[in-house]
């Protein structure tokens, strides 16, 4: 019976570990936030440089990931480190969301001259405008015409 | 109709006078490192021991020796322990040694000081702002100021545990503690 209870115990104990280790949320992965911060000599992403400090982030953010901070916890601390450059992209709020919304509203704005710009050309070529020149005498264009109108 | 094509040509114009805008802001605003001979750059930063901020304009009539630094830059760790010496050997004559920390996680900052024994005060530039407005190329770089606040001696592009820097070094301190 003792012998039984004990290896229940050491059962429990083992299980135990890993599940104390396990995240009350799903992690965030290196993958994911390399794409989403600067190396902040480079300029580029991480995923795209080997340099020194890029690799001291990258340890950084795998010390994070495996002690279950989530990806906006471990952006916010690199901020705090090294400034909002260090995001790829901008925040979604205050002055920063003119970088969302300026392109946005540039192609907004642009359809909407081109679109202004078709119409007048249809508009040109539609109403009012004279026929097209055919290179026919009036004569020539009156017997057609009624040659068509037998056809039909 | 008309004011269709006028607004269209006034967007353009209005696009094409904000890039040239946004074209001299940036040839404007590019960094340089500061003359010899001209004031030091201004900054305000975090100590790295949470002592509050330092503001360079404060320590206006001490000579200073400001060294750009990182955790993660190799020529730094064999140049630490000779800054060292150096702040001990001329704190003395009241030159002020500032190690700026550019670009660099505070946690492994912090283990790099402790490790190589730095003393001295130490403020954080993680956005390498204050490095931009020195111009920096890379890390180590040292420069020297003047009592007045004036950028004097060498412009040391590398640890001056280099035969070439140890001079420019010692004749930077110098410099700053003399103009």
């Amino acid at each position: 019976m003792i012998v039984r209870l004990a290896a229940v115990v050491v059962a429990a104990l083992a299980f135990a570990g890993p599940a104390a280790a396990a995240c009350a949320h799903p992690r965030t992965s290196l993958t994911f936030l390399e794409g989403q911060i600067m190396c902040p000599t480079c300029h580029t992403t991480l995923d795209q440089s080997d340099s020194a400090v890029a690799l001291r982030i990258e340890a950084q953010i795998r010390k994070r990931i495996a002690q279950c901070w989530t990806a906006d916890q471990i952006e916010a601390e690199l901020v705090g480190n090294f400034g909002a450059g260090v995001l790829a992209a901008p925040p979604h709020k205050g002055f920063d969301l003119i970088a969302w919304w300026l392109p946005l509203g540039g192609i907004i704005l642009g359809a909407a001259l081109l679109a202004g710009g078709v119409w007048r050309w249809s508009r040109k070529g539609g109403d009012g405008a004279p026929p097209p020149d055919t290179g026919l005498d009036a004569d020539t264009e009156r017997r057609l015409d009624e040659l068509l109108a037998r056809l039909d | 109709m008309r004011t269709l094509k006028l607004t269209g040509q006034f967007v353009a114009l209005a696009a094409v006078v904000g890039l040239l805008a946004l074209l001299v802001w940036r040839l404007t605003h590019q960094s340089h490192a500061p003359k010899i001979g001209g004031p030091a750059p201004a900054f305000t930063a975090k100590r790295m021991d949470g002592g509050g901020t330092v503001a360079l304009a404060s320590l206006r009539g001490k000579p200073i020796v400001l060294n750009f630094w990182a955790s993660w830059c190799d020529p730094c760790k064999s140049e630490a322990p000779a800054l060292e010496r150096a702040f001990q050997r001329y704190r003395k004559q009241g030159v002020v040694f500032l190690g700026i920390d550019y670009h660099d996680v505070t946690g492994d900052a912090r283990t790099f000081l402790s490790h190589h024994g730095v003393t001295y005060t130490t403020l954080l530039d993680g956005s390498g702002a204050i490095g931009d407005r020195y111009g920096l190329s890379g890390v180590p770089e040292t420069y020297f100021i003047d009592r007045k606040g004036r950028i004097v001696g060498d412009h040391i592009l590398g640890p001056i545990t280099i035969a070439k820097w140890a001079n420019a070094f010692a004749q930077g301190v110098q410099a700053a503690l003399h103009s």
